[in-house]
């Protein structure tokens, strides 16, 4: 089936097409770049946050939206699983993902760590929306050492 | 034997997203006097549709009928990002109220995708309106 292709060369555009006007924007264009990107995650989640949990409502406490998270979102949009859950408890939680599928594509190793960011952006959005949806205001960033894995840091906000 | 049904969306910070008024054939408006209790009675029913979400650790999403006010029962529904859907009704209909929800859910979601609409802003479509008209009708009226 194409459809694993399809998204991830829309993706790749989505970022190509921000970037391509100035190769190279300096501090403010980029952090501009990343907010636009990281929008378009947020609408996304937002609309896959109520259209996902079918038939599934029992989302008692934050682990199990998390879980949801790292499963059923992560098998819709990305056809895998998320590899691993940890969490202090305390409303951190880190999601890692040893082989992320926009990121195989590039490289395997420790070439493009810089530029793994832009590439990132919208998936954080996407944690971020789908969560705010479902109740949870959150802060998201990632941290990559080296391709393809990366890790998402999710930190729930207190109301 | 038909009944008038009242439906309302409320959003996640119990704010109005949605509301109609259904009515059998022959029945006027609603006095105007009265039509202001409506919305009361379905906020009130909101704290009562809370906790029953709170303890009953089920994993429906259509909660029958959550409180009783004079002679109007209030049924809700709650979705997974927790917009609840109730119904006012003065006459027991659980079948075909949970399929009205159900297909007033379809609809939602499929609204919920515009990225022109904004997530717990008042719904204002005639499309959506006159859809959910006709599924009151079929389910409700008939």
């Amino acid at each position: 089936m194409a459809d694993k292709v399809l998204f991830e060369f829309l993706h790749t555009e989505m970022v190509a097409e921000l970037w391509a006007p100035h190769p190279d924007p300096g501090p403010g264009g980029q952090k501009r770049s990343l907010s636009i990107l990281e929008s378009i995650g947020f609408r996304v989640g937002q609309a896959l946050g109520e259209r996902l949990p079918q038939e599934t409502l029992g989302f008692r406490e934050e682990l199990d939206v998390l879980k949801f998270l790292c499963k059923d979102l992560w098998v819709a949009v990305f056809h895998k699983q998320m590899d691993s859950l940890r969490t202090n408890h305390q409303g951190t939680y880190v999601l890692q993902d040893n082989s992320f599928p926009l990121l195989v594509p590039m490289a395997s190793g420790l070439q493009y760590v810089e530029e793994a960011p832009k590439f990132l952006a919208f998936t954080c959005g996407l944690l971020c929306g789908t969560l705010s949806t479902l109740g949870f205001q959150s802060l998201v960033t990632t941290s990559v050492t080296s391709l393809p894995a990366c890790k998402f840091q999710v930190v729930i906000r207190k109301p | 034997m038909s009944g008038s049904f009242y439906f309302v969306i409320v959003g996640q910070q119990d704010n109005l997203v949605f509301e109609m008024e259904f009515l059998p054939a022959g029945k006027a408006e609603s006095k105007n006097g009265y039509r202001h209790l409506n919305q009361f009675i379905a906020h009130a029913a909101l704290d009562l549709v809370d906790e029953n979400m709170l303890e009953n650790c089920s994993n429906n999403m259509y909660l029958k009928t959550v409180d009783k006010f004079n002679e109007w029962f209030v049924s809700a529904f709650v979705t997974a990002g927790h917009m609840r859907f109730l119904m006012l009704h003065d006459i027991r209909r659980e079948d075909e109220i949970k399929n009205f929800f159900t297909d007033v859910y379809d609809l939602y979601i499929k609204f919920a995708m515009n990225p022109f609409y904004e997530p717990n802003s008042p719904i204002r479509s005639n499309a959506f309106e006159r859809k959910v008209q006709c599924l009151g009708k079929k389910h409700l009226l008939s």
